[in-house]
C-alpha cells in the first residue's frame, strides 16, 4: 500500500534528524515567531537558509510542493486580494480592479511568512519521529497541573495512527455507496447523512477494538519515560536557534 | 503440566445472550491445540476470558495457577493476545513504536524495549523499517506485527483469533510458518478458526465449540470426520479419505 502523503517522518542522517525534538519544537516555536515579525530582508535570508536545510535533509522539493500546492493556491489568492485592497500607486489595472505597488509588497511579505511557518513546520514533521513528538508534548506538559500529559501523548499518538484508518474506512464506505448509485441522489444533506451514520458506526466500532487490545497489552498511564537528558550539541543548537530567531525579528 | 485450567465457565453477555455454557477445558503447557467453531459458537468469547478481558460470570479460569479475575493484568503478561483485526490491534505510529507499546506498559527500561523490539521484529521476519508507518503494510505483514507486538511481553501463552482471516496464500503461510516458530520455541499456542484446513495438520488437539460449549476435545485425526455435525467444514483432503497435509510442505 503506498504511503499516504509525503509529508511524513523520513529516516535520515541530517544535523535536523539528530537533534532532540524538544529542541526542535522550540525552534519551531521560535522561528515561527520571528517569522511573523520579520522584514523582506530578513525573510530572504531566513528563506535561504531554510532552503539549505531542506537539501541537507535530502526533502524531496517536488514532492513537497505538489504535496502543498492547495496551501500555494490559498497564498496566491491571500497575494492577489492583498494587492488589490492595498491602496496606493498602481501597478496595473484591469477594469475597476487594480494592484498597488504598496499591496504587492505587503501581499509579498505576508505570504513569504505564512510560508516561511509551513516550511518550518514540514522540516520539523519530516526529520522528527512521531514517537519523539509525542515524548516531547508529554515533556513540555508534565509541569502543567491538572494535565495528564501522558494521556495526552498517547491520545496524539493514537490521533496520528487512526486518521489515515477512518479515512479509509469512509472512501470504503462511499464506494459501496456510489457502487449502488447514491449519486443519483441529489440531495447532499441526505447523501451525507448515509454515509456519516454507517462510518461513524465503524469509527466507534474501530475506537472499541482498539481499547480491547490496548488493555490485553497492559495498557496504563505511567510507561517507560522517553526522553533522555539534552546533549551538548542540542543545547548548541538552542542557542544558535535562539540568535536566529532574534536576528529575524529585529532586522 | 496444565497452563491454563478452565472449570465450569459460563458467561452471559449484556442482553442476557449467553456466550458460553459451563466450559471445562486445560490446556497442556507447549500444547499447540486448535479451537474451531462456527460463527457465534464462543471462541473470541473464550479467549478474552484467558486474557482477563472478560471475566467469568460463574465458574474459574487459572493460567499459570492464578485466577484470572485476582491479577488480570498479571495474566495479560502471560497470556499474549493476537485479535482477528490487526488494524484495529495496531496502535503505534510506526512499526518500532507498536511493538514497544507492551514492554512500554510494563515499565522496563528503554534499553530492554530496545532489545525486546529488535529480537520481536526478528523473530516474525519482518523485514520492514521500524520507522514505516503501519498503515502501509500488507495485511499478513500487519498481522506478523500484530505478533510480534505480543512477543514483546514475553507471554507464555498465544492465543490467536482467526489469524488467517483475509490473508491470500503466500501471507497464510508466513504468519503459519510464525505460529509453528513460536511453538516450536517452546510457547503454549491456542488458536481459533472456522478454517481447519490451514492448520490442523500441525496442531496437538483439536476442540470443537457449539453453542458456547465443549462439543468435542480430542487429537485432529479422532475428530476431523465429525466437525461438519458440528458447523465446521472438514480439510478437502479428510473428505476425500486421505490425510492432511501442511500448507508448508
Amino acid at each position: 500500500m503506498a504511503e499516504l502523503t509525503t509529508l511524513a517522518y523520513r529516516p535520515g542522517i541530517s544535523l535536523l534528524h539528530t537533534l532532540d525534538a524538544r529542541v526542535k519544537m522550540v525552534g519551531l516555536v521560535l522561528i515561527s515567531m520571528a517569522c511573523l515579525r520579520a522584514s523582506l530582508p530578513a525573510l530572504t535570508a531566513a528563506a535561504l537558509a531554510m532552503c539549505v536545510l531542506a537539501i541537507h535533509c535530502r526533502l524531496n522539493i517536488r514532492a513537497l510542493f505538489k504535496e502543498i500546492r492547495f496551501f500555494i493556491v490559498f497564498v496566491a489568492v491571500v497575494w492577489i486580494v492583498r494587492a488589490t485592497t492595498t491602496p496606493g500607486d498602481a501597478v496595473w489595472q484591469i477594469g475597476r480592479l487594480a494592484a498597488s505597488r504598496q499591496g504587492v509588497f505587503e501581499g509579498a511579505l505576508v505570504c513569504g511568512r505564512l510560508m516561511m511557518v509551513v516550511m518550518s513546520g514540514i522540516l520539523f514533521i519530516v526529520t522528527t519521529r512521531p514517537f519523539q513528538i509525542k515524548s516531547a508534548v508529554a515533556w513540555f506538559l508534565a509541569p502543567v497541573p491538572l494535565i495528564p500529559h501522558d494521556r495526552v501523548a498517547t491520545m496524539m499518538g493514537l490521533i496520528v495512527r487512526f486518521v489515515p484508518v477512518i479515512f479509509g474506512q469512509a472512501r470504503q464506505t462511499a464506494d459501496a455507496q456510489r457502487a449502488r448509485c447514491s449519486e443519483n441522489r441529489k440531495n447532499p444533506v441526505y447523501r451525507m447523512s448515509k454515509l456519516a451514520v454507517p462510518v461513524m458506526r465503524r469509527t466507534f466500532i474501530t475506537a472499541d477494538r482498539l481499547a480491547l487490545a490496548m488493555e490485553a497489552r497492559c495498557y496504563n498511564e505511567s510507561r517507560t519515560p522517553r526522553p533522555a537528558p539534552l546533549g551538548r550539541r542540542d543545547l548548541i543548537a538552542l542557542v544558535l536557534i535562539i540568535c536566529a530567531s532574534l536576528l529575524t525579528a529585529v532586522v | 503440566m496444565n497452563i491454563i485450567e478452565i472449570e465450569d465457565l459460563c458467561h452471559r453477555f449484556a442482553d442476557g445472550t449467553s456466550g458460553l455454557q459451563h466450559v471445562s477445558l486445560t490446556i497442556r503447557r507447549g500444547e499447540f491445540a486448535v479451537l474451531a467453531g462456527p460463527n457465534g459458537s464462543g471462541k473470541t468469547t473464550l479467549l478474552k476470558h484467558l486474557n482477563g478481558l472478560l471475566l467469568a460470570h460463574s465458574g474459574t479460569v487459572r493460567v499459570g495457577g492464578i485466577p484470572v479475575d485476582r491479577d488480570p493484568v498479571g495474566v495479560r503478561q502471560m497470556v499474549g493476545m493476537v485479535f482477528q483485526d490487526a488494524d484495529s490491534q495496531i496502535v503505534g505510529e510506526t512499526v518500532y513504536e507498536d511493538v514497544a507499546f507492551g514492554p512500554e506498559n510494563l515499565l522496563l527500561s528503554a534499553q530492554e524495549v530496545d532489545r525486546r523490539v529488535k529480537q520481536s521484529l526478528a523473530a516474525v521476519e519482518l523485514q520492514v523499517s521500524v520507522d514505516q508507518s503501519p498503515h502501509t503494510l500488507s495485511g499478513g505483514e500487519k498481522r506478523r506485527l500484530a505478533i510480534a507486538g505480543v512477543l514483546a511481553m514475553a507471554p507464555q501463552v498465544i492465543v490467536l483469533d482467526e489469524p488467517f482471516s483475509d490473508l491470500d496464500y503466500p501471507a497464510t503461510v508466513q504468519v503459519l510458518k510464525q505460529i509453528l516458530n513460536l511453538h516450536r520455541n517452546g510457547h503454549t499456542v491456542l488458536l481459533t478458526t472456522h478454517d481447519l484446513e490451514k492448520v490442523i495438520a500441525h496442531a496437538d488437539r483439536l476442540i470443537l465449540l457449539r453453542d458456547g460449549r465443549v462439543a468435542r476435545s480430542d487429537l485432529p485425526a479422532n475428530l476431523l470426520k465429525e466437525t461438519e455435525a458440528f458447523g465446521v467444514r472438514a480439510p478437502c483432503a479428510t473428505r476425500m479419505g486421505l490425510e492432511v497435509e501442511s500448507w508448508l510442505s
